[in-house]
């Protein structure tokens, strides 16, 4: 485009209208992502969808045929990958709901009007710029049986000897074992969440807390202070203004929270990969990590047909459950 | 939007509260509890950076002991000075260098196509414009794992596996950038765009020289965004990269971690090198981050 040409004669050249022009003008602009959208969005998804449609095993083989949707059945019935959405519904379950209660509280004890709390928000802040790589290899040693957290635990009388990313007992053999030391329960399914499970939960709710907590004093800061006044007036204070004024206005904060937290547990793969592999017996294997190994696993191993129809299955899952969360909490507030 | 306004941090609300005395003690268990938690959370960091200190008998030792009982400064050169295999030279300034050329163009390429696109879908007419904005959105709904790995057989067929490209190439430009964008631009007033139109500068021209420039601070905060998201990227590389040689930080110390398991002096000077330029961007463009809340609950709405 010649940038000292007059507007009027740019206007008429090549005998387009204004508005036909305008709207080339438009999609120029939005050129690289209609491109990079049409092969990374679309074509990796027709793509992907079509390898899940065949029984491609190894990545790099040309050599497979067109099984339909056999590979969805498999995927439903295959014993790993039962285990795996089990593992994640715990993962998300947990780590979901007590992430957005701290970040809330956090925000609100840093939205009072005090001197320090910018740099208060700062230093909570501060931790989770660091990459999941790296919070994972620190916990990792922390973890061991001789690091801090059974450190710390001692020194406040707990139980200090576990090898927390070694112990396969679920949660609820944990609670059953405070009665009966030989208390335990067979069928995997029903055991709960495995201690090793349980401390990457901890330390994910540890290092996501601080920025989600952004999102809440973001939204809390837009909370015109006349309400507040107003409330005073009507004699809500505390924990009754709390309950009848602040949260309902943080709604849509609390949607985009939930729905971010349920995205990113449900496809958890980092901390799996760098931590435990998937062990103790399984008890950390995540729908995430079981697709990677089936991709990119050895030849005899590997089963990227198989791994990309659980993508899909996965993907059909997140989509569901924020589906329901949005859905829930609007209808929630209608009956309000 | 992008640049959410600092509130003057008042003191103490100017009314007088009759118990006083209660409200005195009220504040201590505020701050004590505050003083606390910044503790908890920089604990992890701080105790895994004095560790780098102690020697390899030491960090595993019980029971730990906060401080090293000698500070052994040549843990970090040893660490910088480490070879492996296949790699020539020092891996770790090696996979340094990776991720920071990575970040940079990564960042570069992403603030200016996202601020471009943004600006076509805030300023300018076409059809299919509401259409395709929606189209964005839903996309960002999706999770990303169910293209990311079958990605890698699509990748594979175009042999581009253990090179960079599937790693900047996707990632040219990215919906949450073009949100942040297009709202941004929004909301800036239309008039010195205007002006310049009417002035005879192409559409272009006025994207360059009028809208860019006035949108520093919204550009500054998806650049740093976008760069710690590079930087911090790990399923990526640990599905693209094969090499050791050409790894980043971050799959380099998991690749590190895996052959040598009981270098814990060394993984943990490694995970400094990943984590310490990113504490000191983050220090420096504080105000930027604390801004990006309500940019990310933007894109949320």
């Amino acid at each position: 485009m010649a940038a000292t040409t007059p507007p009027v004669s740019r206007k008429q050249s090549r005998g387009m209208s204004i508005g036909q022009r305008e709207a080339l003008t438009g999609y120029l602009f939005i050129s690289p992502y209609l491109i990079s959208a049409s092969i990374f969005t679309v074509g990796l998804l027709i793509y992907a969808f079509y390898i899940s449609l065949t029984d491609l095993r190894e990545t790099f083989s040309r050599n497979f045929n067109f099984i339909g949707l056999q590979n969805y059945i498999t995927a439903l019935t295959n014993r790993d990958f039962q285990i795996s959405l089990v593992n994640v519904i715990w993962y998300a379950l947990i780590v979901c709901s007590l992430q957005t209660v701290g970040a809330l509280a956090l925000a609100l004890m840093l939205n009072a009007k005090l001197p320090g709390m910018r740099i208060f928000r700062t230093l909570f802040y501060a931790p989770s710029v660091a990459s999941s790589v790296v919070i994972s290899l620190i916990f990792l040693w922390l973890y061991i049986r001789t690091g801090f957290i059974n450190y710390f635990l001692g020194l406040i009388g707990l139980p200090n000897e576990t090898a927390w990313l070694q112990t396969p007992t679920g949660l609820f053999e944990v609670i059953g074992q405070q009665f009966n030391p030989e208390f335990r329960i067979s069928n995997q399914f029903l055991r709960g969440p495995s201690v090793a499970w349980m401390a990457i939960m901890a330390m994910n709710i540890f290092t996501t807390i601080p920025t989600l907590m952004l999102l809440f004093l973001a939204a809390l800061q837009d909370i015109p202070e006349y309400i507040y006044e107003a409330a005073q007036i009507d004699g809500a204070t505390g924990w009754k203004a709390f309950w009848t004024m602040t949260l309902p206005m943080l709604r849509p904060t609390v949607v985009l929270v939930l729905i971010l937290g349920t995205i990113g547990t449900l496809q958890v793969f980092d901390q799996v990969a760098i931590m435990t592999a998937g062990g103790p017996v399984k008890t950390t294997l995540t729908p995430a990590y079981l697709i990677y190994t089936k991709t990119l696993g050895s030849e005899t191993s590997a089963q990227a047909g198989l791994a990309a129809a659980m993508a899909f299955i996965l993907a059909a899952i997140i989509v569901l459950i924020t589906w329901m969360q949005r859905r829930f909490i609007e209808q929630s507030s209608e009956r309000l | 939007m992008a640049i959410a306004q600092e509130r003057p941090t008042t003191t103490v609300q100017g009314r007088r509260d009759p118990r006083l005395p209660s409200r005195a003690l009220g504040l201590a268990v505020r701050y004590t509890l505050m003083s606390l938690l910044a503790v908890i959370f920089f604990a992890p960091f701080v105790l895994s950076f004095l560790g780098t200190f102690k020697s390899n008998q030491e960090i595993t030792a019980w029971p730990p002991a906060i401080l090293p009982s000698e500070w052994r400064w040549e843990n970090w050169a040893r660490a910088w000075n480490v070879q492996i295999g296949g790699v020539e030279g020092n891996v770790f300034s090696k996979w340094l260098f990776n991720s920071i050329w990575l970040g940079v163009v990564n960042m570069v390429t992403q603030v200016f196509f996202s601020a471009m696109v943004g600006y076509g879908f805030a300023r300018i007419r076409f059809p299919g414009k509401e259409l395709l904005f929606t189209f964005i959105l839903a996309t960002m709904a999706l999770p990303g794992f169910v293209t990311l790995i079958p990605g890698y057989a699509f990748y594979a067929r175009l042999g581009w596996i253990d090179t960079y490209l599937p790693l900047l190439l996707p990632s040219l430009v990215v919906p949450f950038g073009i949100l942040v964008m297009t709202q941004f631009f929004k909301s800036l007033p239309v008039e010195l765009e205007e002006a310049a139109y009417i002035d005879g500068a192409s559409r272009f021209t006025t994207f360059v020289r009028v809208a860019l420039p006035l949108s520093r601070p919204a550009l500054i905060t998806l650049a740093i965004l976008q760069f710690q998201s590079s930087w911090n990227n790990f399923i990526g590389p640990l599905l693209y990269l094969r090499s050791p040689e050409l790894m980043t930080l971050t799959v380099g110390l998991n690749y590190f971690k895996s052959q040598f398991r009981t270098e814990w002096t060394s993984i943990l000077v490694g995970s400094m090198f990943n984590a310490i330029p990113i504490l000191i961007i983050f220090f420096i463009f504080n105000k930027y981050y604390m801004s990006s809340g309500s940019t990310a609950g933007l894109a949320g709405q």
